[in-house]
């Protein structure tokens, strides 16, 4: 029986991974789909919560109203983010963290 | 009418002039950006003539009490003057943008208004998510909006990037919030932690993880790192509106959110109360200390606006104060309302030197009392205000904020906010010696219009007298006994 505790491990493990990914890597594209994964992980956690809070017998639609919000904004932060990085591509010719170092002080 | 038309016009004119960018290319630029202006002057003239009952299936997830009503005007003057700043910034601006194109700078804002107004009105998470969206999405257009500036697409590139970071964070702690109280609304939220039953550690880790994500948001530390970066190199129009319309509309979120976190009984209160305090004092000093040492003045501001974050979360962790009649999300309202001239005042400065062909750099700055005495005396007042010079309006919100920590007994974060303060008359006053004390160049004098200056002195005049006498705006945000009473 898989239980509250197994979609919140899995939920965790996937967050954890991404800010991992977000920390570590320097190419952009990469880490910007860690960002993702970060978005995914919380959306399993309020499915998850959703699904074990039962109200009057039936899972409470508040969380799971929130996933289709996060999935709608993940989709306009990827189409504004995307255009935003093939900009930084086209005058750099290079997605790597390490072109972006201009402004420092 | 009610004011929720308001937000909806808005948006619905920001898509409009989106729209005749499309597909109407021979409009001109001025005629754009004044019809943006009219809109959001018309939205601003009609807020308080508007009426404030909602329909029974909006109540559960909007509210238009006294703060609500104070942001939603916060949010249409910051929008008035970033547009008439893009306007007068605009032939600078062209050369770094897609074949000289502008419109978007003044569709976008229009759009972010209206997602600020209706965030202020937000009482429930997933309210607070899709409208805080709409206004982080819309800026990371904006910030990158200059794109053939490669400062502008690295600020641009590095708010994605850190901005989406932050939305990660947040959701993941909307989500263990919602999975400790069972509840998405602020009143639900406030209900469940005031129960001893519910579970400490998750709610404490969902409310851990919100506030790390809305500090993102309003340049918390250690979370402050990406303002510099991005206000130095984001159009300054658009560094104006981070720096305020943003930071305002964080605000309002974190007022709303710690009102149900340190809801009377709270489980989790002591915990956020003393993060709230490491917070703020680590963000004051972070702002203040490294701003010491900047010699543009537009990364200085940065770091200011950095500092006056903190100062605004310790104002937050004052709970209960009763002095002054004002509740702490009424001081934080006094706070940013104090905060608004002077900080735009202060853009308002460098933009026109921009304009006027000049950079952001202390030496930029040196002898300009010589080249303009006037543009000199409005940034004077607006830094001395920034800096907390008695009788001008920056003194008062730090005041409020001191003398609510002494109150409290926050001694240690009282010294930091003291020296982080003490900081600020250096590096304020090191501008200000430099505009008077050097000896001009032979530049010529810089020009700017007749309504540029009225606005410029409409500001200033407003921090000496809110400085001289705050009596009315204290009144507008004293609770209104109505709204108390509406559950």
């Amino acid at each position: 029986m898989i239980s509250l505790g197994h979609y919140l491990v899995v939920s965790g493990m996937l967050f954890a991974l991404g800010l991992a990914g977000v920390i570590a890597r320097r190419n952009i594209l990469i880490v910007y789909m860690c960002l993702e994964m970060m978005l995914s992980a919380a959306n399993l956690a309020l499915a998850g919560f959703s699904r074990f809070h039962l109200v009057n017998g039936l899972p409470d639609y508040a969380a799971q109203s929130l996933v289709f919000f996060t999935i709608t904004v993940a989709a306009a932060e990827v189409a504004v983010g995307l255009a935003i990085i093939v900009a930084l591509f086209r005058s750099k010719q290079s997605v790597d963290a390490g072109v972006v170092t201009k402004l420092q002080g | 009418m009610s004011v929720f038309t308001l937000e909806a016009g808005l948006a619905l004119l920001g898509l409009v002039l989106l729209m005749i960018e499309a597909f109407q290319p021979d409009v001109s630029r001025r005629t754009l950006g004044l019809t943006a202006i009219a809109g959001a002057a018309l939205a601003l003239m009609l807020l308080p003539f508007c009426g404030t009952t909602l329909p029974a299936f909006m109540q559960p997830w909007h509210q238009l009490d006294t703060l609500a009503l104070f942001y939603k005007g916060f949010a249409l003057v910051t929008t008035l003057l970033v547009l008439w700043l893009t306007l007068e910034c605009a032939p600078y601006l062209t050369r770094f943008t897609l074949e000289g194109k502008l419109a978007e700078m003044f569709s976008l804002p229009l759009i972010v208004c209206a997602g600020m107004m209706w965030m202020a009105s937000a009482r429930d998470l997933v309210t607070v998510f899709v409208t805080l969206e709409l206004v982080t999405v819309s800026f990371y257009v904006l910030v990158a909006f200059a794109r053939k500036s490669a400062f502008s697409l690295e600020a641009g590139v590095k708010y994605l990037i850190l901005g989406a970071l932050s939305t990660g964070v947040l959701v993941f702690g909307i989500a263990w919030i919602y999975g400790a109280t069972g509840a998405m609304s602020f009143d639900g939220i406030a209900k469940a932690l005031a129960n001893p039953a519910t579970s400490k550690a998750t709610a404490l880790f969902g409310a851990a993880l919100l506030l790390c994500g809305l500090g993102f948001k309003v340049a918390a530390a250690p979370f402050h790192m990406w303002v510099p970066d991005v206000y130095q190199g984001a159009p300054t129009p658009v560094t104006v509106f981070l720096s305020v319309g943003s930071k305002a509309a964080g605000f309002v979120v974190l007022t709303r959110a710690l009102d149900a976190f340190l809801v009377p009984g709270s489980i989790i209160a002591s915990e956020v109360k003393a993060l709230l305090l490491v917070t703020g004092s680590l963000t004051v000093l972070l702002g203040s200390l490294p701003a010491m040492f900047q010699t543009s003045v537009k990364r200085l501001l940065a770091y200011s606006s950095i500092s006056h974050a903190g100062y605004l979360i310790l104002a937050l962790a004052c709970r209960d104060s009763a002095r002054f009649d004002l509740s702490s999300g009424g001081i934080v309202a006094f706070y940013l309302a104090t905060y608004l001239p002077m900080t735009v005042l202060g853009f308002f400065g460098l933009g026109l030197m921009r304009v006027n062909g000049l950079g952001e750099d202390l030496k930029d700055f040196t002898g300009l009392a010589k080249r303009n005495p006037l543009l000199a005396l409005l940034v004077t007042i607006s830094f001395a205000s920034l800096a907390g010079l008695p009788l001008t309006a920056g003194f008062l919100g730090k005041l409020f904020v001191f003398l609510g920590l002494a109150d409290h007994g926050y001694w240690g974060a009282l010294s930091c906010a003291v020296i982080a303060a003490a900081a600020g008359f250096y590096y304020y006053f090191k501008t200000i010696l430099a505009m008077y004390t050097t000896e001009g160049t032979d530049v010529p004098a810089l020009s700017f219009s007749v309504v540029t200056k009225t606005v410029a002195g409409v500001l200033a005049l407003s921090i000496l007298i809110l400085g001289v006498y705050p009596k009315p705006l204290q009144k507008v945000l004293m609770p209104a006994p109505a709204a108390v009473a509406i559950k």
